[in-house]
């Protein structure tokens, strides 16, 4: 049976055992959520242990960026190796798709989880990663000895 | 200058109520709509955001007094006024203590109620002055509305006037030393409170301001102070009938079992303050909970369900006292 008004009064008890609830909200800048492992945010170069980079300057992430944000500026050193002279990153324009990063051959970039990105300036949006340094040079397997026939 | 002190004094005790009403109000709707909604609320300006209304107050005083093009200058200026006086003289008749009162009017209820039925000329001036659509909808929205609840209004006091055998809100208030009013006459109550509620357009009849479809109604075009005045107004009128609702339901002064008290009553304002704000808190939980009703539910509620309650509540309870308790 409908008894004209139970509406009313369900609402005011929803309302109410919200109240006994607390609020849910978290207060931004001061307490944040922890993003998920997963998280999908701003490109990062990843380096060695000894602190050089890890990116052979192969053009692939280049190659594979959805949004052509990623642009790679090299020279050839006199010895035949590359030499990096700006790995330029458009972070405005990225989408985290990640492609680059599951592109990357040598593990080189990841997506991080840095996701305070606003700017007083949108010249900072474009980042320069790498500036002026030698790529990696993975160093070739040794060739192990034929075995004996 | 002895003459006109003690009057100066007292209007501006009234100013000083309402304003620190609105202010107070203001920071509750916002915490108590907040706290409904699993939200925290104002929490930046100052500690627990108290000061989150004067800065507002501050924002309103210093911006620039706008007014459209098209709009009638005259009605337009005036209207905020013309919503803000009678919400204020509406504090007048209201009895706080045992001798707090502005000034004690034998025909105090009558008083207060006629002011408070000017307001609907002001919105609609103010809808009418703006020369926009939204504005001239929302003004004839809130004037039909508090013409069509006007009338449940005045009838469910009447049961409480015909109990004390008086217009005078202190003499009501007197009457109800021993028996809240709430209790004999809990149908004229319910019927209060929905009209109550109707005549300041507070959610859910708030078809004036009505945010998702007219945003604001009939102070759309108003910016400013002139907007703060609307407001103020707004607000004031919600403390003016809950204070009204203390009044003449639940014992104005007393508390119950403590009438007697000398303590209890030397409090007597801050209980009637007090139990104004629990009204107060009601009206503003039943924001949190409700949504607004369609124009034609809301009239024909008033005129095909409340006006003829109330009317039939009154002829019953004439009937009931003359022919049951005074013999």
């Amino acid at each position: 049976m409908k008894i004209w008004g139970t509406g009313i009064l369900k609402g005011f008890v929803i309302t109410m055992r919200n109240w006994m609830r607390g609020p849910m909200t978290v207060q931004y800048p001061e307490q944040r959520l922890t993003l998920p492992e997963r998280a999908r945010w701003t490109v990062t170069q990843k380096f060695n242990e000894d602190g050089t980079t890890k990116c052979t300057g192969c053009l692939i992430c280049e190659k594979e960026c959805p949004d052509h944000i990623i642009r790679i500026e090299m020279s050839k050193l006199e010895d035949g190796t590359k030499h990096i002279d700006d790995y330029v990153y458009e972070v405005g324009a990225c989408m985290m798709c990640g492609l680059c990063v599951a592109a990357c051959p040598f593990d080189a970039i990841y997506m991080s989880h840095e996701y305070e990105l606003a700017t007083r300036h949108s010249a900072d949006l474009s980042r320069v990663l790498l500036h002026d340094v030698d790529a990696y040079v993975k160093p070739k397997p040794k060739k192990e000895d034929e075995p004996d026939a | 200058m002895n003459a006109v002190a003690p009057i100066a004094i007292r209007i501006l005790a009234m100013l000083g109520l309402l304003l620190v009403n609105g202010v107070v109000l203001i920071y509750m709707l916002r915490k108590v709509l907040g706290r409904l909604h699993i939200r925290i609320g104002p929490n930046r300006v100052g500690p627990f955001g108290l000061l989150q209304t004067v800065a507002d107050v501050v924002k309103l005083l210093t911006k620039e007094d706008l007014m459209p093009d098209s709009a009638d200058k005259w009605l337009f200026w005036i209207a905020p006024f013309v919503v803000f006086v009678p919400s204020f003289l509406a504090y007048l008749p209201l009895a706080f203590g045992p001798n707090l009162a502005v000034t004690r009017l034998d025909t105090g209820l009558l008083f207060l109620l006629a002011v408070l039925s000017l307001i609907p000329i002001g919105v609609l001036m103010a809808g009418w002055a703006s020369n926009s659509k939204w504005s001239l909808v929302g003004g004839m929205r809130a004037a039909g509305q508090q013409i069509a609840y006007e009338v449940p209004l005045l009838l469910s006091v009447l049961g409480p006037v015909m109990m004390a055998g008086s217009l005078d809100l202190s003499k009501i208030i007197e009457a109800q030393k021993n028996l809240w009013f709430v209790f004999p006459q809990f149908i004229a109550f319910i019927i209060y409170i929905i009209a109550a509620q109707a005549d300041t357009q507070q959610t859910p009849f708030d078809m004036s301001e009505a945010e998702s479809e007219l945003i604001t109604g009939f102070a759309n075009e108003y910016g400013g102070m002139r907007f703060g005045f609307l407001f103020l107004a707004e607000f004031s009128n919600m403390f003016i009938v809950a204070a009204l609702g203390t009044a003449l339901f639940f014992g104005g002064w007393y508390l119950p079992f403590l009438a007697d008290n000398p303590i209890a009553l030397s409090l007597g304002p801050v209980i009637f303050i007090a139990k104004a704000y629990i009204g107060i808190f009601v009206m503003m939980w039943a924001r949190g909970a409700l949504p607004r009703i369609r124009v034609d539910q809301l009239l024909a509620f008033a005129w095909k369900a409340l006006i003829p309650i109330s009317l039939s509540w009154v002829v019953i309870w004439a009937c009931i006292q003359r022919l049951v308790l005074v013999r």
